[in-house]
This record gives C-alpha cells, structure tokens and sequence, in this order.
C-alpha cells in the first residue's frame, strides 16, 4: 500500500467514523471519492464497460490472428491477462480440453451462438451493461443476447437456485463500500471468453465490486470449480462508467446474426438441389 | 421436548394424571381429521377423485370427500407446487390389484381433467419392491402425488408418506411431540400410518401452500393442546376461529419437521370457505378505499417487484358478439381460461400447467376483452394496408421455411414485438420490474427480454430496433412510458415502423398492476386503441426462472429439418 493510500484510508476512517451505513475498505481511494446512493452505499448506478481484453483470452496473450477470410477483424489484440498468477489452474484433462476449445473457438464459442454469457463473462465482454441498483434489489442487464441478471440481497441466507441456468443465482451483500455476490447454479455451458477457458457446473463465483472513486469500479472473481481447476483462482478487471449522457445499453438481439453457423445444414440450399 | 412437559399436555388433554403410558393416550387423542388439497376447483375436482380413486361425496359439504375412510378437503385456491418434492411427498391408496387399476388409469389418457401417470425409471408402471410390494404412482391434475399399494379388500386410504432431511429425527419429533406411536415405516397417528423416508435431495420444501397443502389432526381441546404445543416451543398459531369458518369451531396452525403444515382442529371442525367473506358490499367498500401508492426511498411511485399475467391468459382481443355490455362470470371466466390453455398446451402437461404454471393461483380474469376503447371492444376499422398486411402474414405462415428468416421472429427466439411481448401466454408470464432513479427495467419472462426505460428526459438514440425506444415519465403515480423507432420486423397486426405505443402502468391495488396501452398507426388503422390488463404481484413463489429460449431452441431443428423433409418429399414424390 503506497503511502498515499495508507493516507486516503487513515482519512477515510476518521472521516467517517460514526457513520452506521458507510465503512472504509483499503480498496476505496478514500470514503467521500465515490458516489453515493440515498442510503449511503456506494452508488454503482450507471453503465459499465471494461477497457481489458479479458473476453478475447483471460489469460496474458500476444496478438495472434483469426479466420484469414474476414482479415484482421477476426485477429485478437495483445493483452497482460487479468487471472492472478498469470494462468488458469486448469486440471490436466481441462487445459486439453481448452486447448481444443481454443482450435475450434470461431464455432464453438458461446458467444458466437449468441447464447447468454454467464457470469462472470458478462462483465468483460465488449459490450456495455447497465446497472440498477433498488432498495430491495440489484439487477445488471447486459448489452450481448438480452442477458440480465438479479441479484437478490439474501447472501446471509441464500434462497437456493432452483435449476442450473447460463446466468446462474446471485446472492448479494454489502460489506463496506463493497458489493460481494455469490453466483451458482451454473449449467456449465457457458465459455469464459474467446480463448476457449471454461468451467463446469461445479462453479462457484464470488464476486466483488469495488469502487475505486465516482467512475471506476475494480471487478474481482474468485472462480471456485473442483471439477475444473486444481485450486480456486482469482482474476480482476476495472470497469469504467461511460458518461456520455446520451450513452444507454442498446438492443443487441444476436440471434438473427448466429442462425447461419447454427442453421446452415438445415437451410434449403444446403440439402436440396 | 422435554418428557416432563410432554407428560403433563397429554395429561390434561386426556384428563388423567401424569405416569399413565402418554403416548398411548396421544394417539387416541389425536387423530387424521383430514388431508388438504388444493385444486383449481372443487367441483372439477371432486369429480375426478369419485371418478378415479375410492372417494364418495359428502352430503352438504361442496369440497370434501370420503376417500376409502380419509376425509379430504378440496380447496379452491393458489397452489405453488405439487406435492413431489414437497415434505409430504405422496398420500397413498391400496387396491388389490395394482397392476389392473393402472392399466385402467392409463387407458384414460391425459386428455381433459385426465390422470398423469408417473412411470418408474424403465418405463414401468408399476414395481414390486421390498417392504412395499407391488406399486405405482399418479398424479391428480393439480399437483398431489399419488401412491397405489397392493393390499387385500375394498380400495382404501393406505398412508401418507413423509419426506425429510433427517427421517429418525422427525420420526422422535412425531413421537415425543405429537404422542404418534412409532413403527418400522415411521410414525402411526390415531391408526393411520405416515410413512417417513429419506428424501433424497436435501431438505424438501414446506408444503404450505403446496397441492397437498397441511395435514389436519383432531384434539379434544384445541386451546389446551395449542397450548401445550407453545409451551414445548412449537411455534403455535392460534388458537382462533377464522373469519371465513362454518361453524364456531377453533384450529391452530404449526409447522412439523421439514415444514410439514400441521392443523389442529376441534373434532366438529367444519372447514372454512374459500371465498373469504362474500360480502359483495364489504368487497366494492375494499375497493374503494383509497389506495396508497408506495414510494421508493428516493421519492418515485414503486411498482417494483415480481408479477405475472397468468390470471389474463384467455382474454380475448375483441369483445366477442354475443357479450355486449356484461363481464364474465368466474365460471365463464375459469372455463374460458381452461379451454384457451387446453388449446394452446400442445403435448404440456396438465400437471405442470396448473401447478409450474400457476394457473391454479389466481382466480382467471373475468375481463370480457383487451380493448377497452373503442368502448365496444372492437379494433378501429383497418385501413388497406392493414386488411393486407393481415392477408399477407396469414400467407406467409403456410410457407415451409427454407431457413430460419421465414419463421416467426417468436419461435426464432429473438422476441415475441410490441405489444405482444406484455401479453399473458400460455406459460412464462413472469414480469420482472426493477427501479433505480431515473429507471426502469422491465423483464419478460418469456424469451428473456430486458427493456430499460429511463424516466427522465433523455434524447432517443434515433435507431429502429425491434421493441423501439422506450421513454418513459411519471404521470402521479402512473408511469408512462412512449414507444416508437420499431425496425418492422416484428409487426403487430400489419403495424410496424409507423406504430407509436404508449403504456401505463399503475397500482390500483398492492398487488395489482394495471397495464395499459394505446396502439397508434394510421397507416393500419383508422384511429388509435388501447388494451388493458392486470398483472398480479407473486413476490413469495415467482422465481423467473431463466428462459434461454434460443440455447434450447431444438424446434427450431426439428421445423427446419421436417422443412427439409417437405422438401424432399415435393422433389421426390413416393412411387417414382
């Protein structure tokens, strides 16, 4: 912690020392820095949007190419990775199964179906979400394939999912200025990003969003998945707000733009003279 | 428990003095009065018992019957679930020949109020296993599960059998708590055995308002015995004489082990009416009563929270001719709703329709029609366009799609359009609405469609897209929200790019939503419309449960390769 920080963080304590609803973590650049919601909580109102190249390939990566017919479009761009520790914990049988993922990753990529995200995927990919933060709920709603999610307040005494789903259930709480969500009830199906990283349905997901002042929130994960990984893992992105006033979450209803690679072999064309 | 406290409630219940064996004189005390289902209605319902299991009518009782010496209750009312899964998994009858009365329920079908038959693992109806013998299971069309076990005799009331987390600890609880006598399947109480099992997922839910919704047990006094109970710390509600009981008779309420309900009742407990008061006059002064629309903590009406349509599916667009002027009786109601859903169930079950469905939760809507102006209840006069834009659609239905794009944007899974979308179906008629200020996310069950209005002024992002834009503001308490900018490609009865929609939505009562909305394109019509319908609040049961329409669209495989097979048979005629 830089001693600035160390300052920011004394400050916050005294600053708000007293105060039933607010606490200071030493995430927060100092308690007053970040917007607030009527209750005192931090305000995560607004829409997000990650800068990172997390939904191209968690892990570190130089550029590589793509599909050579659509040219560069199909290219990744380089990034530092976002998983702590540089890779995935994979298990033997899974870091193979990625791999293939990868080979095949133009096809067989969620997201090229157009099927829901999951969580935390949702949360990097290049699209932008909204969130609306109630009194009693929190809900995100994406910008890719319609995809929302609630999020109940009942951490301490989760209700539990009633059925695997692509989204999963989330279960939130506020410890200090930090929003802390359990995710579960995963189908397993859902792809973590690009790279082909995965998971099973044995994931566990918690989730902590941080703010870092008005505009910044710092979105960390800790994947639990014994089915997958050797150990728990962690990784982390900042989500900036957009504050363009005009800016909203748009409708992006993929379908239409996935029925070709899902479909081909069943249109006329294709089976008959 | 403690022994000593359980001594001295058996004591007094009985009237004689501690150190006699307590247990035997609590299973005499207390006995099955009856078993409580709930049923979409009596009448239907108890048609179905006479017709299938040994169960007689009871004279001057509308909703109970004599079933092989158990008394059942048939309540019209909400059920959140079947009875599966539940801690009072199954009730349980005995026939001599179980194999024999399957085949004859199975001869019967699912059709109509029919009998849903659960078949073992293989496929088989029915299983000889150890300890229980020859059996089988059913359902009845609203959600209780139904054991038949083979016995010797006239067909008769067998068991109810228990579910729990920890079968030998509910077992001491029956045993210590209630006086039941133990026995090698479970607990007997007043004779009857209650079979207990392990159930093989965790904790099984409560069964309040669930198909089999409590177990009713008699007691000489049900102040003492509730008092008692309280005292055992049992969390006891009551004693009291509801408002809607025949007769003056008491019952208390308390939860069992795993969330069994359990009622005490005095032994000439005459049940209750469902139809609570009937006072029409007390019923229009409720009404009326002005309502207070709720705020959020930062000061805007609050209509938050999960509601569904299900009580509007069935009500027609039009107000047909022969209705002029007069709503709906509820049986008219419930059989319009009830020939509707059959209709449009296709191979749905019954069960899951009335129970995972909700269609036995709400009274059906007794609403004659969706337009409510023009006051007939009729579409304004439609324009040419509309008459063929109506004429085109009809056509382009009959087309064997040669790929995805010539099916509906609804079976593609991309959205069902406005206003349809609001509109009550046959199933996933969940509506999420969530605020935060200057918002509000209104999510659709079915598909999964989320639209954000915001409610402040705000430009529009000036592109068509398939829902358009939503702009909302607060009228008082109503929200209304105006939508245009729509792509086309998902018209409403010939209107696309040129319709203008505009909602309101408002509380007219804590759990009523009443959603309104005006269709405008003169293009297709001569002048605007509006429709009207209510959603009802379902904030304790309603989970939305994701709906990845698109990630399990195998129909979308099926049509097109039945499509492809068209095809093939046009090319190649059989014969050649």
């Amino acid at each position: 912690m830089s001693i600035q920080r160390r300052l920011g963080f004394v400050l916050g304590i005294i600053l708000i020392s007293g105060c039933a609803t607010t606490t200071a973590t030493n995430n927060a650049g100092s308690a007053d820095s970040i917007s607030r919601a009527w209750d005192g909580r931090p305000d995560l109102n607004g829409i997000w949007q990650t800068l990172s190249t997390a939904n191209w390939n968690l892990e570190s990566h130089p550029a590589y190419g793509g599909l050579a017919d659509i040219g560069v479009l199909g290219a990744t761009p380089p990034g530092l990775g976002v998983v702590e520790g540089g890779d995935i914990p994979y298990q033997e049988w899974a870091r193979k199964k990625q791999q293939e993922n990868f080979e095949n990753r133009f096809t067989n990529d969620t997201e090229a179906k157009c099927y829901l995200p999951g969580i935390p995927r949702a949360h990097y990919m290049p699209y932008p979400f909204q969130i609306l933060q109630g009194d009693r709920k929190i809900m995100m709603v994406y910008g890719f394939a319609e995809a929302n999610r609630t999020i109940h307040m009942d951490k301490e005494d989760p209700v539990p999912a009633p059925i695997d789903s692509w989204m999963g259930r989330s279960h939130g709480r506020w410890e200090g200025d930090t929003l802390v969500v359990d995710a579960h009830g995963f189908n397993g199906d859902a792809w973590l990003d690009r790279a082909g990283n995965f998971h099973s349905y044995a994931l566990q997901v918690e989730e902590r969003f941080t703010p870092v002042n008005s505009n910044v929130l710092r979105y960390e994960v800790t994947m639990t998945d014994e089915e997958t990984y050797t150990r728990p893992w962690k990784m982390s992105v900042l989500l900036y707000k957009n504050l363009d006033e005009a800016a909203e979450v748009l409708e992006f209803k993929c379908v239409e733009f996935s029925e070709d690679l899902l479909y081909r072999h069943l249109r006329r064309s294709a089976s008959t003279n | 428990m403690k022994i000593g406290s359980k001594m001295s409630w058996v004591a007094k219940l009985t009237g004689l003095g501690a150190g006699l064996l307590c247990a035997t004189f609590a299973q005499a005390e207390l006995r099955v009065h009856h078993i409580e289902l709930a049923v979409s209605q009596a009448d239907t319902a108890k048609k179905w018992y006479e017709m299938h299991l040994p169960c007689k009518s009871v004279a001057d009782r509308p909703m109970r019957i004599m079933c092989g010496g158990m008394q059942i209750e048939l309540m019209a009312r909400q059920s959140i679930g079947g009875s599966q899964g539940t801690s009072v998994n199954h009730i349980s009858f005995s026939y001599p020949d179980v194999a024999a009365k399957m085949e004859a329920l199975e001869s019967i079908g699912v059709g109509g109020a029919g009998v849903r038959l659960q078949r073992f693992d293989d496929g088989a109806l029915t299983r000889a296993d150890e300890g229980i013998g020859v059996h089988g299971f059913i359902f009845d069309p609203w959600g209780t599960r139904i054991e038949l076990v083979e016995a010797a005799g006239e067909p008769a009331f067998n068991h109810v059998h228990l579910h729990s987390a920890d079968p030998a600890a509910a077992k001491d609880w029956y045993v210590e708590t209630l006086g039941a006598a133990p026995s090698t399947q479970g607990v007997e109480i007043g004779g009857l055995p209650f079979h207990i099992s392990q159930n093989a997922e965790g904790r099984p839910a409560g069964t309040r308002e669930r198909a089999v919704d409590h177990i009713a047990l008699a007691a000489a006094d049900v102040a003492e015995t509730s008092s008692e109970l309280d005292g055992a710390g049992v969390k006891v509600r009551g004693p009291a004489t509801p408002a809607n009981a025949r007769g003056d008779s008491q019952r208390s309420l308390l939860a069992g082990p795993d969330g069994v309900r359990i009622e005490i009742v005095d032994s000439q407990w005459d049940g209750i009416d469902y139809d609570l008061g009937g006072d029409p006059v007390a019923e229009v002064a409720a009404v009326t009563t002005p309502f207070e629309i709720p705020r959020t903590p930062w000061g805007e009406p609050d209509i938050q929270g999960m509601w569904t349509g299900n009580a509007a599916h069935g009500i027609p667009l039009e107000r047909p001719d022969d209705l002029v002027g007069q709503d709906l009786s509820e049986d008219q109601a419930a059989e319009r709703r009830e020939q509707g859903t059959l209709a449009s169930i296709w191979g749905y079950e019954r069960e899951w329709r009335d129970t995972t469905l909700g269609y036995d939760k709400f009274q059906a809507s007794r609403q004659v029609a969706l337009i409510v102006d023009p006051p007939q209840g009729k579409l304004p006069t439609a324009t040419e366009l509309g008459e063929k834009e109506l004429a085109d659609a009809a056509a382009r239905r009959l087309v064997v799609a040669a790929g995805p794009e010539d099916l509906s944007s609804w079976v593609r899974c991309i959205t069902r359009g406005l206003p349809t979308m609001m509109m009550s179906g046959v199933y996933n008629n969940g509506l999420q609405i969530q605020q935060s200020p200057g918002y509000v996310a209104v999510q659709k069950e079915m598909i999964h469609e989320t639209r954000l209005i915001p409610t402040t002024a705000k430009a529009r992002p000036g592109i068509k897209q398939w829902l358009g834009s939503s702009r909302g503001r607060w009228e008082g308490d109503t929200l209304v929200v105006e939508v245009t900018d729509f792509n086309g490609r998902s018209k409403y009865r010939g209107a696309g790019e040129n319709m203008k929609i505009t909602e309101r939505y408002r509380l007219v009562d804590a759990d009523t939503l009443e959603y309104q909305f005006t269709v405008e394109d003169p293009t297709i019509w001569a002048t605007p419309w509006t429709g009207m319908f209510h959603f009802k609040r379902d904030e304790a049961q309603y989970k939305l449960v994701e709906y990845a329409c698109h990630e399990g669209n195998y129909g979308m495989t099926n049509i097109l390769s039945a499509a492809r097979a068209k095809d093939r048979e046009i090319n190649e005629p059989s014969g050649e």
